[in-house]
């Protein structure tokens, strides 16, 4: 019997705008209780012979796995190589194939004893879809040694792999007493009842059901885990080989050695309702599709010349991507200190590969979806309660993610006068988590440091408690990262509203924070709205003079972050608008 | 509240039958101190400085040696180093707890024999400090048994002497020395630990030490395991829980009927190790010249008094496996000929003794077998340095079992590059030298061993007299 078919909201819109000239695309996916669950898809970039997505597998969260074809016309022909794609398909005996005519209409087709049987879908919101399904991110290291060869590497890997999936491996969940292991065949648990869910640990983790969680949409939930190597035999097992430990020693010519701490680190993605104990298996094939990963990482480089010299290879380091319209996570393994600038063509493919837009950067480093707000609190706006969307309403807000910078934060008192400070660093870290820069997000002494140096200010601004304003901002945005910016000028605060065109613009084409300074504020403008029929605009305001805890209950009902009617500005002062511009890039 | 000790009743007709037969006698305690209860396990005489008849040239030595009568011609080197070898028959958790001896003075109140009682306790610290592998003292405590029974009246004493103290003034205690005639139960707690490790090598001019080499992997080990979480019967347990509650809770579990007095199953010990990230963030990259391959099992069976606590049972695990290991390479480096690996070698075959379990009262020790010795051997060491008679059925031997040479030959083409020297043949041949050799060096070295101090009086002798 064919299962019940969920689509995720994202695939579905991704379908709709996908313009390509390729055939044929890929289909990711995972079962839960009896209901394929499209998750992902790709296309078949026809420049490769090998099959991409076998590779792209692994760069996805273990429990999704290739469902089906997507067919760009309407016929229900076989092609050779939607027959190939389909082929590999084991997650269910029959495949799915999507099919997209010119008009982007979506239909969904079991293959059934090689036929095709039109189904029914239902779409899963996305707010569902995170609420559903949680993560698991399995951390550890593993210490590697062998011959700096391809063939050292491999044989090294595949024991390690091995070793893994021959349940000698217990996956511990941090911060608990709970250890998931191999008994034979068998998976064990220990440290919680065997009927636990994945649901029940995530809610028994986080202290307390917090107004906060709910308050954010899209909340990624995360359960952390590492793991632990069983060192003992099982005293019952058939096979066991009781040879008392001996010691061989083989001599041979001299040859390279390379040793390393091996980071695993792996996702996998889970449905709330599924048993702890099935995540055993789940997390081993985790940690074997990380180790494919890092593998290949070691192996490209070991290909390249050089190496074998002992010019030095690489960690590789793993980094996991959440791209906004994806829906999923993506992870990519690179070596370290490789510059993003010279990455740039797999990136490319990749976009290319997952039918992304190439003029924003998504898979640099800075893309990465963990470790980076160090307590600050990330996109707040989220939490903003959402209108009703309405016909003659246009909404354009910041693209991706930010992190709130406010007065007094790392323990520094610039109350009263580090509001424009605080809204470049805000709009720093925007650049960051685009991924368009590495560089930290300045002090408020860099900043200072930078406009003594390019001659703005005199050397006695250094360490003052002086307010900067729009145009000090893009200087330092142009000095310390190279990004330009557009200045708008509005004579009194009530002239403001005459630019929402070029505001509106501004978010859906780049999408950064913008930074204004009037009179003595300085605010950062995250988004606007224009209501046509009423002609007035609202704009999403983040405020930098909050001087409170990084509490987002707060933040929002005290109106730090929200939307502001235009009587918010002074109407007689002037007002300077500092507009990031960013450049087409992957 | 004054230290009790409980001891096997059998300990008492030992002491009896010495302090009757002899006019004096000295040896070791053997037990288990928990923080629940002490429990004596078994008493070892030490054995007569004189040696028994077995060589032709040993016999001719014997005749000349006298025995030693009273305790202060004991030679402490020699009870200490008796202490040595016993600790390696201990499973983890069980200790030299201290020194009974049989005379007819009393050994307490005379200074001249108190002080030498102190000098044995303290040169048995000593030697059994060097090396920490073998948790040769016991970490719970510093003060040692001294149990005294009186050849004239049969009266026993006990009292515990401090060892080690940094203050010049020993602290001495009472004991209560309680023999019980019941059985003493045990909870046996197994595991196999298994290695299987490749360590890069380089080769110095000089060769390889394989001291060295097995120190490294001692090291390594031992931190290992002491990062290990263990599980018992597959389950994590909290370390401050009793052992018999576990007990309890498994009949409650099973079958309630089963007679009380049922034997406790031997509980399933695992360890899982946690990957600890000590390493830099790099890539080392090094040129060396081959690798070491250490694999195999060490066996472990600990047994422990029901009224111990999870954690004491789990450090006593730990211990047994890293003093098992810590006994195998020094029995192994201890009758090396050549301790160094030469360059030209290209393979080399390390194969220390194995783990056989031995009968002591109701749980077992152990000992270790060379390579080609029959499982015979044991019941020498038994008889030497337990003092009990067993027979070679007794003697549990597969509890490991030693290297074929069809899996030496496997590892060998498993590391064999195009640059292999030996050839299968070659290497089994090899093999099969090494064996014998070690057999040979084993005799030798132990006879040298143990008549080392005999050899060296009669040479001594020999010398004064001409």
């Amino acid at each position: 019997m064919s299962p019940r078919l969920k689509i995720s909201k994202y695939v579905i819109e991704r379908l709709s705008k996908i313009d390509t000239n390729e055939s044929a695309g890929c289909l990711f996916g995972l079962m839960y209780d009896g209901t394929l669950l499209v998750i992902g898809l790709s296309l078949e970039l026809y420049e490769n012979d090998k099959n991409t997505y076998n590779q792209l597998l692994l760069n996805l969260p273990a429990e999704i796995e290739l469902c089906g074809a997507i067919k760009f016309d309407e016929t229900l022909t076989m092609g050779s190589k939607l027959k190939e794609i389909l082929q590999d398909v084991d997650i269910t005996d029959n495949p799915l194939v999507i099919t997209l005519n010119n008009k982007r209409d979506i239909k969904a087709h079991f293959l059934v004893h090689e036929k095709f049987e039109e189904t029914k879908y239902d779409n899963l919101e996305s707010n569902d879809m995170w609420k559903q399904f949680i993560h698991v991110r399995l951390i550890t290291t593993l210490p590697l040694s062998c011959e700096a060869t391809i063939a050292g590497v491999k044989s090294i890997l595949q024991s390690k792999r091995k070793q893994i999936a021959s349940g000698q491996v217990s996956f511990h969940v941090d911060g608990t007493s709970i250890y998931l292991f191999g008994v034979a065949s068998d998976v064990g648990l220990t440290g919680t009842s065997t009927d636990l869910t994945i649901g029940e640990l995530v809610d028994s983790l986080s202290p307390e059901p917090s107004k906060k969680k709910k308050q954010l949409v899209n909340n990624v939930e995360i359960i952390p885990v590492n793991l632990v190597m069983k060192t003992t035999k099982d005293i019952l097992s058939e096979k066991l080989v009781k040879t008392a430990v001996k010691m061989m020693t083989t001599q041979r010519k001299p040859a390279f050695c390379i040793s390393m701490p091996l980071k695993i680190d792996t996702l996998a993605i889970i449905n709330r309702n599924t048993k702890l104990l099935d995540l055993y298996t789940v997390l081993v094939e985790a940690s074997c599709r990380s180790l494919r990963l890092l593998e290949s990482v070691l192996l490209e480089q070991i290909g390249q010349e050089g190496i074998g010299d002992g010019a030095g290879l690489r960690l590789p380091e793993t980094f996991h991507y959440l791209p906004p319209d994806i829906g999923h996570f993506i992870t990519r393994v690179v070596p370290k200190g490789i510059p993003d600038e010279s990455m740039e063509n797999e990136r490319r493919l990749l976009h290319q590969q997952l039918a992304l837009p190439l003029n924003k950067p998504l898979f640099r480093r800075g893309n990465a979806y963990f470790d980076k707000s160090s307590g600050r609190i990330v996109n707040p706006h989220e939490a903003v309660p959402v209108q009703p969307i309405k016909p003659d309403v246009t909404v354009a807000i910041v693209r991706g993610r930010y992190a709130y910078y406010h007065y007094m934060q790392d323990n520094f008192n610039d109350d009263g006068w580090g509001c424009a400070y605080r809204s470049m660093q805000t709009i720093f870290s925007w650049f960051r988590y685009q991924g368009y820069t590495v560089v930290e997000v300045p002090t408020h002494r860099e900043i200072q440091q930078c406009l003594v140096k390019i001659g703005d200010k005199p050397s006695s601004f250094l360490g003052s408690k002086q307010w900067i304003g729009s145009t000090e901002v893009m200087f330092c945005l142009e000095t310390l990262f190279g990004i330009q910016s557009r200045i708008i000028f509005a004579n009194t605060g009530s002239e403001l509203q005459s630019y929402t065109p070029e505001l509106v613009h501004h978010f859906k084409t780049h999408g950064s924070p913008i930074m204004i300074g009037g009179g003595v504020l300085a605010h950062t403008i995250l988004g606007v709205e224009y209501n046509s029929v009423t002609n007035e605009t609202r704009y999403l305001i983040l405020d930098p003079h909050y001087t409170g805890a990084e509490d987002i209950s707060i933040i929002i009902n005290k109106g730090w972050c929200g939307w502001k009617k235009s009587d918010f500005w002074n109407k007689s002062a002037h007002y300077n608008l500092c507009l990031p511009q960013t450049k087409a890039s992957v | 509240m004054v230290r009790t000790v409980y001891s096997p009743e059998y300990c008492l007709q030992y002491l009896e039958q010495y302090a009757s037969k002899e006019i004096f006698g000295i040896g070791l305690i053997l037990g288990q101190t928990t923080a629940a209860k002490e429990n004596v396990i078994h008493l070892a005489r030490t054995p007569e400085e004189k040696s028994p008849d077995s060589g032709s040239e040993s016999s001719y030595v014997s005749d000349k040696t006298e025995i030693v009568k009273n305790l202060l011609s004991v030679s402490e080197a020699w009870v200490a180093d008796h202490a040595k070898h016993v600790t390696r028959m201990l499973p983890g958790g069980m200790f030299v707890q201290g020194i009974f001896v049989t005379s007819d003075e009393d050994i307490f109140e005379d200074p001249n024999q108190f002080s030498k009682v102190k000098e044995i306790l303290y040169y048995i610290y000593k030697v059994l400090n060097v090396n920490q592998y073998m948790y040769g003292n016991c970490p719970y405590t510093n003060e040692r048994l001294v149990l005294h029974m009186s050849t004239n009246t049969k009266v026993l004493t006990c009292k515990s002497v401090e060892v080690g103290a940094t203050n010049k003034s020993t602290v001495i205690k009472p004991v209560e020395w309680k023999f019980v005639p019941k059985v003493q139960q045990w909870q046996r707690l197994d595991c196999y630990y298994e290695f299987d490790e490749v360590y890069p090598v380089i080769v110095k001019k000089s060769g390889i030490s394989v001291k060295h080499q097995f120190q490294q992997i001692l090291e390594s080990s031992h931190k290992t395991i002491e990062s290990s979480v263990m599980f018992i019967d597959g389950e994590l347990k909290d370390g401050n829980e009793a052992i018999e509650q576990l007990i309890k809770k498994k009949k409650t579990k099973t079958n309630s009927k089963i007679a009380q007095q049922d034997v406790p199953k031997s509980m399933h010990v695992s360890l899982f190790v946690p990957f600890e990230n000590t390493l830099p963030e790099t890539v080392e990259y090094l040129e060396c010249d081959g690798s070491i391959h250490f694999s195999g099992v060490v066996s472990s069976s600990v047994f422990i008094c029901p009224k111990a606590t999870i954690s004491e049972s789990i450090a006593a695990v730990k211990q047994d496996i890293i003093r098992s290991l810590a006994s195998r390479f020094t029995m192994h480096c201890d009758a090396l000929i050549d301790d160094n690996l030469l360059p030209e070698e290209k393979v080399c075959f390390n194969e220390p003794p194995r783990r056989v379990l031995v009968p002591v009262g109701s749980l077992y020790l152990c000992d270790y077998l060379f390579p080609g010795e029959a499982p015979a051997e044991a019941l020498l060491s038994v008889r030497e340095l337990l003092d009990l008679q067993i027979t070679e059925a007794e003697v549990i031997s597969d509890v490991e079992t030693p290297a074929d040479t069809s899996e030496f030959d496997a590892l060998d083409r498993d590391a064999s590059s195009e640059e292999m020297l030996a050839t299968p043949q070659e290497a089994s041949q090899f093999m099969y030298i090494t064996g014998i050799s070690f057999a040979m060096l084993v005799l030798i070295v132990s006879i040298i061993i143990h008549y080392y101090d005999t050899i060296m009086e009669v040479l001594r002798k020999l010398l004064t007299r001409s």
